[in-house]
C-alpha cells in the first residue's frame, strides 16, 4: 500500500516529535551506565514533560511577550527542519524542496536565537550570560558549518541534504573520498558544540559558571519550560539524522512510498540516533571540558577540518 | 529520485587515490594538532604518529606498483621517524626535567587561523600547476598540495613557538611534508637519495639534541626566550 507523499512527510515530523525524549532519556541513561551509576529511565524525560505541562507558568517580573512566545517559536522552528532532511526517506518529498541546507540551518539558529533573546528580556543575570555566551560561540562555530555546506555543494552541485546522502551512496569511492570525511568529521564537531556536549559544555551540569545554553532556560516554568526541553531534545535527535542519514550512514531509509518500509525506517533511524549518541556519550565520559577561553581553540580545529575539505576539492583531488 | 538528484556530481578519485590522499591530508591535520599541543612530549608522539603516516603511504604505494625499494623506504622511515628519533627526544626531554609545556606565543586559534591562511596558499599554489605526464607514476597530485601545506604550516609551528623542542619537532614535520612530495612528484627516486634525506634528519636530530642540551645547561630552560639576552 503507498501513503501519500503528505502523510509520509507529517510522519516524518511526527517521528522526530515522538522519539526525541526516547533518545536523549537512552543517552542519559548509556551515560549513566558508563559512569557506573544505575541512571534515570530512558523514558524519563517524558515523565518530565508531562510533569511540567501541569504546572503553571511564572514570568519574570518586566518580561515581554518575547519571553512567552519564544519556547513556543524555538519548538516550532526545530519541527520544522525534519521537512528538508532525510528522515525516513531517500528520495525528497514535497515539502523537501522548500529550503537547502542553509535554509535548514537558518531554521534551527532561528529557534536558538529565539531562546537566546527571551533569555536576555528576563533581566536575570545567569540568563543572560547563557544567552550572551551562546550567541558568541554560536558565531564561532559558524564559518566551519559555511564551510561543510561548501564542500557538500562542490559534492553535489546541490545544496539538498537529499543529494548528499544519495552520493555518499550511489559508489563507495565517493563515501570515502577525503573531501567527504572531513567535511563530515568537521559536521561531527558542529553537532559537538551545537548540543552542549563535553568539550564544550557539560550538558548535564548545574554549576553556572561553566553553562553555555543550559543556562538559558533558567527563567522559564511550567509548559514553556517543557516546551523548551522538548525542543533541545528534538534538536538534538534533527542533529544526529542529519549526521547520520546526510553525511555517514544514509543507509536503511525507504526507497518507497510504501508502508512496510516506511515504517521500517523508524527503528532504523532510532538505531541510528543511538548509536550516534552512544558515540556521544563515549566523548562526554573520556574527555574533560574545556576552559571557556579555549572553546575558541575547539572551533578553530573544526574550521580547520572544514576548509581542508573544501581546498582538497578545490585541488580537483578530494 | 536518487538518480535525478545526482545530475553531474564530479567524479570521486578511485578508492586507492582517495585513501592516500586523506593519509596525506592528515599528515597536514598532524600539524595542526601539533599547533595545539601545549605538552611537549605529546608534540614528540604526535610527530611519531605524523611519521607512521608518511611509512604507511610509501608503505600503500609500494604495494600498488610493486616497488621493493618503497618497502624498503618504508621500513627504514618506520625505524628512524617512528621508533628512534621520537625516543631519543623524549629521553632528552626527560633529561631536561623542565618545562613540561612549551609557550604559545600566541593565541592557539591565531596559530589555527595563519596556520589555515598559509595551507591554503600551499594548495592554491600546486592548483595552479599542471602535471601531465607525471600523473599516475607516484601518490595523486592533490597529495602534493597537502604537502607543500604540511611545509608551510610547520614554518608557522617553527615561528609561534618559543621552545627548542617545538621548533625541531617543527622542523621534523617539515622533513615529513618533503617525503609526502618526493613519494608524489619521483616516488621511484633511488634508494640511495632517499636514504641520504634519512640520514640529514638523523644529523638534525643530533644538532637539536645537543642545542637543547647546551642551551638547557645555560639557562635551564628550554624557551629560546631568553636567548636575546646579553650576558655579562
Amino acid at each position: 500500500m503507498q501513503l501519500a507523499p503528505a502523510a509520509v512527510q507529517a510522519l516524518q515530523v511526527l517521528t522526530v516529535l515522538v522519539f526525541a525524549p526516547f533518545v536523549s532519556g537512552a543517552i542519559a541513561h548509556v551515560e549513566a551506565r558508563l559512569q557506573g551509576r544505575r541512571g534515570p529511565r530512558s523514558l524519563q524525560p517524558y515523565y518530565d514533560i508531562a510533569k511540567l505541562f501541569s504546572k503553571e507558568t511564572l514570568a519574570p517580573e518586566g518580561a515581554s511577550w518575547v519571553f512567552l512566545a519564544a519556547p513556543v517559536v524555538a519548538f516550532t522552528s526545530f519541527l520544522i527542519v525534519p521537512l528538508l532532511i532525510p528522515v525516513l526517506t531517500d528520495f525528497p518529498l514535497p515539502l523537501g524542496y522548500m529550503g537547502d541546507i542553509m535554509g535548514g540551518g537558518l531554521i534551527l539558529a532561528l529557534g536558538g536565537f529565539a531562546v537566546a533573546l527571551a533569555a536576555a528580556d528576563t533581566g536575570d543575570p545567569y540568563a543572560q550570560l547563557g544567552s550572551s555566551r551562546a550567541m558568541t560561540f554560536g558565531a564561532l562555530i559558524e564559518p566551519s558549518v559555511l564551510f561543510v555546506v561548501f564542500a557538500v555543494a562542490l559534492i553535489t552541485t546541490t545544496d539538498l541534504p537529499y543529494a548528499m546522502a544519495a552520493v555518499d551512496r550511489s559508489s563507495l569511492a565517493q563515501a570515502i573520498r577525503p573531501a567527504h570525511l572531513f567535511a563530515a568529521v568537521a559536521f561531527f564537531l558542529v553537532v559537538l558544540s551545537d548540543t552542549g556536549r563535553i568539550p564544550v559544555e557539560t550538558h548535564a551540569s548545574t554549576l553556572e559558571l561553566g553553562m553555555i545554553d543550559e543556562a538559558r532556560g533558567f527563567e522559564h516554568s511550567g509548559p514553556a519550560l517543557a516546551l523548551l526541553k522538548w525542543g533541545s531534545a528534538i534538536k538534538q535527535f534533527v542533529l544526529y539524522v542529519i549526521l547520520a542519514d546526510v553525511f555517514s550512514a544514509p543507509w536503511g531509509l525507504a526507497g518507497s512510498r510504501c508502508v512496510g518500509p516506511v515504517l521500517l525506517a523508524v527503528p532504523v533511524l532510532l538505531a541510528k540516533a543511538l548509536g550516534v549518541g552512544t558515540i556521544f556519550a563515549v566523548i562526554d565520559n573520556s574527555f574533560s571540558k574545556l576552559r571557556l577561553y579555549k572553546i575558541t581553540e575547539f572551533m578553530a580545529s573544526a574550521f580547520a577540518l572544514s576548509a581542508v575539505a573544501v581546498l582538497v576539492l578545490y585541488l580537483g583531488g578530494g | 529520485m536518487p538518480s535525478s538528484l545526482l545530475g553531474s556530481v564530479p567524479v570521486p578519485p578511485s578508492a586507492f587515490d582517495g585513501v592516500t590522499e586523506a593519509l596525506a591530508v592528515l599528515v597536514l591535520l598532524v600539524v595542526f594538532a601539533m599547533l595545539r599541543e601545549a605538552l611537549l612530549r605529546s608534540q614528540v608522539r604526535l610527530y611519531a604518529f605524523q611519521s607512521l603516516a608518511v611509512s604507511a603511504l610509501a608503505a600503500m604505494l609500494g604495494a600498488s606498483q610493486h616497488a621493493g625499494e618503497l618497502y624498503a623506504l618504508a621500513a627504514l622511515s618506520f625505524v628512524l621517524k617512528v621508533v628512534v628519533v621520537p625516543a631519543v627526544v623524549l629521553r632528552l626531554l626527560a633529561e631536561a626535567e623542565v618545562d613540561l609545556a612549551g609557550s604559545h606565543r600566541f593565541g592557539v586559534a591565531t596559530a589555527f587561523l595563519v596556520g589555515v591562511i598559509v595551507s591554503v596558499v600551499g594548495f592554491l599554489a600546486i592548483g595552479d600547476m599542471h602535471f601531465g605526464p607525471l600523473a599516475g607514476h607516484g601518490l595523486p597530485v592533490p597529495a602534493l598540495g597537502a604537502a607543500t601545506a604540511t611545509v608551510l604550516v610547520s614554518f608557522v609551528l617553527v615561528m609561534f613557538r618559543a621552545d627548542v623542542v617545538s621548533q625541531a619537532v617543527g622542523f621534523f614535520s617539515m622533513e615529513n611534508g618533503v617525503s609526502v612530495a618526493s613519494l608524489v612528484v619521483a616516488a621511484r627516486m633511488p634508494l640511495i637519495l632517499e636514504v641520504g634525506f634519512l640520514f640529514d634528519l638523523l644529523v638534525a636530530v643530533v644538532a637539536f639534541g645537543v642545542l637543547m642540551r647546551a642551551h638547557h645547561r645555560r639557562a635551564a630552560s628550554l624557551s629560546t626566550e631568553t636567548l636575546d639576552q646579553l650576558r655579562g
